[in-house]
This record gives C-alpha cells, structure tokens and sequence, in this order.
C-alpha cells in the first residue's frame, strides 16, 4: 500500500467520501474539511506513520501530506 | 474551601482563571483577580510588545501575586508578544484563536505553564502532546470567538481525551456553573463575562450597563461566514452585521472590515452604534457590579453549598 492509498484511506474512513474522488491535487477544502477537521486527520496521519507533523499553510492537498510524510519515512 | 489540583498548578487560593478578553484583560483587571486569589490574565490582544510589557510592568505595581498573559494567536504581533512573556519572566500563559504550537518549546523551556483554551478533543491533545500543564475547553456559550461545541457537552469528551487538568469555560457566572464544572469533570473555571462588570474592570460605563441589561436571549453568533464566529450582545450593529452574512451581494473582504475595530470602539467610546460588545450567553445571570474579590469569593461559596448537597438524590 502506498502512501498516497493509506492516506485515501484516512480520509475516506474520517469523512465518508468516495476514494475515487480524491487525488495528490484534492484540497482539503474541497473536501468539507475546516481547520477543526485537519487537526482531527494530521493526528490520525501522526499515528498511522508513526511521525510528527508541523501544522502550517503548506498543507493545502493531499499530495502536500503525501510529500510530506514520504519526506520522514526516508 | 474549595480546593483543586489547578490551585497548585498556577499556585492560586480559588480554582478560577479570569477570560483574556481583548481590550477588556488588563493591568487593573488582571491585578484585581490575581489579589483575590484567581488567575487574573492581562490580554496581548493585537498589541505590540511594548504596550504588553508596560502593561505587564503596571500589573506588578499593583499586586505581587502571579498573574498570566492571554496570548491570541491570530495577532500580527504574535511573535514578538511570545518573546516578551519569555523576557518579563511570566509564568503563566494561556492562548486563544491558533495554535500555539509554535511557540511552545521556548515557553516551556522559560518555565513558563501554558494553559490552552481549545475547542475540540482533538486539538485537547496536540496540546497535551505538545506540553500543554492544562487545557482550557471553551464552549461556544461563552463571549467572543466562539467553537461549535457547547460546555457541556465538551468538557466531559475533553477530560476523557486528556490526562492534564481540564479547565471548563463558557457559561460560567455563578457557583452553579462552577459545581456543575467539577461534576463534568473539570477542576477549575475560567470566567470572562462577569468580570466584564467587576468595578476593576476599565471597560466604559455604556458596555457594564448592557450586560447587567442582557436577557438570556440577548447574545447572538455573528461572523460564521468569514470562519470565525464571534459572540456579542443584540444590537442594531450586530443584527446588521448578522444580515449581511447572509447577502452575497456583500463580499467577505467588506464584511472582516465591518468587524474591524468595533470591539475597541464598545470597549474605549461604548459606541452603542458601531461597537461589539462582545458578551456570552450568561450575561443576563450578571445583575450588579462588585468589586473582584466579592465576585470571586460569592461564587465559590455558592459552588461550595451546591457541592455540599450535591448527594441529595443519591440514596
């Protein structure tokens, strides 16, 4: 499973969408999500990964996450 | 005598935390709560550092208790506000409106206990992961910006997220609000609206009459549109405001300008027209002013004689 379907999947499990939907380009934004909710999934993505993640505006979409956790797992 | 775990922890006499209300939480506020036994917080607001640190200075001219700053993080001056509390050996910082995650490592590192004020579980515990000795879960009853979740219905759900002290805000005036606080699970209050008319309070006199005029249905959440609701009390400015948000002939760039400046303008001129007075839903159970200490000391007792009966129908 790649980085990109384990986060899918977190989203699809947290919001209920359709997995099909979403790609690296989708904004959490455009998803319904509002900051409440990114606090909610940065921490389900820190304990599936195992890591740390530094909330800021450069987490737009979810290949920015993807970027991101790939970036720590070396 | 009511006595909690968050009394040692901000090494306090009344497990209560005054509200870092902008404008509102300063020098002479904060002093007054802090000689009467609370945790009084002056609020760094959208100040500068040198406004914080004079107010500060003054704070310690008149009360040699601890007292806190109320750092809210929207603030463009954030930054150097978070460096002052470290320079002016401040011992105690709650934060409000972001995360204050950023900040944290040089806080704690400075000794200094940071107390959160959070609107959900999951941001309760970032906040405890990141250091936090205690949070802060706000409902939306309360004054200014408010969260989706009320008090009750958070306060419980944080206190089983978490295991620092929970401290519960939102709805609080009276020693009923403080025994049904513990009885939620939280060992502490934090308080903002009643203080708004303790006699130490500088706001202006046309902002005190209107809460002790409020009714329970007097407050109103504006600002929804714009991601940011704010709590204030009913009037043709708020109403207005209110309507606005839901006229798209209206952009959102017009509508951050209408709020702009008016809680100062309800604050410093109690500009009935303009202003914003920011209120939370109990401001009609705030009937009178008195000073701090009598504040304080009248709602704890009335939590203590709740408490004391609070078996009354178990058998």
């Amino acid at each position: 499973m790649t980085t990109f379907d384990k986060v899918v999947k977190i989203l699809v499990d947290y919001n209920d969408c359709d997995a099909s939907e979403i790609t690296m380009g989708t904004k959490f934004a455009d998803l319904g999500l509002d900051s409440l909710d990114t606090v909610e999934l940065v921490m389900n993505f820190e304990e599936e990964f195992g890591i740390t993640i530094e909330m800021n505006e450069g987490l737009q979409t979810v290949g920015d996450v993807v970027k991101l956790i790939d970036s720590t797992q070396g | 005598m009511i006595k909690t775990p968050l009394c040692d922890l901000l090494n306090i006499e009344y497990p209560i935390i005054q509200g870092g209300m902008a404008w509102v939480a300063d020098a002479s506020l904060a002093s007054a709560v802090a000689n009467a036994g609370g945790l009084g917080l002056i609020s760094a607001m959208n100040a500068d550092a040198d406004w914080l640190r004079n107010e500060i200075r003054k704070a310690r001219t008149m009360t040699d208790r601890p007292f806190g700053v109320n750092i809210m993080l929207m603030s463009p001056f954030a930054d150097e506000v978070a460096k002052v509390v470290v320079d002016e050996g401040i011992g105690i910082v709650t934060t409000g409106a972001g995360s204050p995650l950023k900040y944290m490592p040089a806080w704690i590192g400075a000794g200094i206990k940071v107390l959160p004020v959070i609107p959900s579980t999951g941001i309760a515990r970032r906040m405890e992961k990141g250091g936090a000795c205690a949070v802060i879960a706000e409902g939306g009853e309360s004054g200014g910006h408010v969260g989706e979740l009320t008090t009750m219905a958070l306060v419980p759900q944080v206190c089983d997220a978490v295991s620092i002290p929970v401290v519960a805000a939102g709805g609080i005036a009276d020693g009923r609000g403080i025994a049904a606080s513990f009885m939620l699970g939280a060992c502490g209050v934090q308080v903002g609206t009643r203080f708004l008319v303790a006699e130490e309070c500088t706001i202006h006199r046309n902002y005190k009459d209107k809460i002790i005029k409020a009714k329970d249905i007097s407050t109103i959440a504006t600002g929804k549109r714009l991601g940011h609701p704010v709590r204030c009390l009913k009037t043709p400015f708020s109403r207005g405001f209110f309507r606005k948000e839901y006229d798209p002939s209206v952009s959102d760039e017009d509508l951050e300008a209408l709020g702009a400046g008016a809680l100062r303008l309800a604050v410093q001129e109690g500009d009935e027209k303009r202003g914003c007075f920011m209120a939370g839903q109990v401001a009609a159970m705030v009937t009178k002013e008195q000073p701090v200490k009598e504040i304080i000391g009248e709602m704890f007792s009335e939590a203590e004689a709740i408490l004391g009966g609070a078996g009354k129908w178990v058998s």
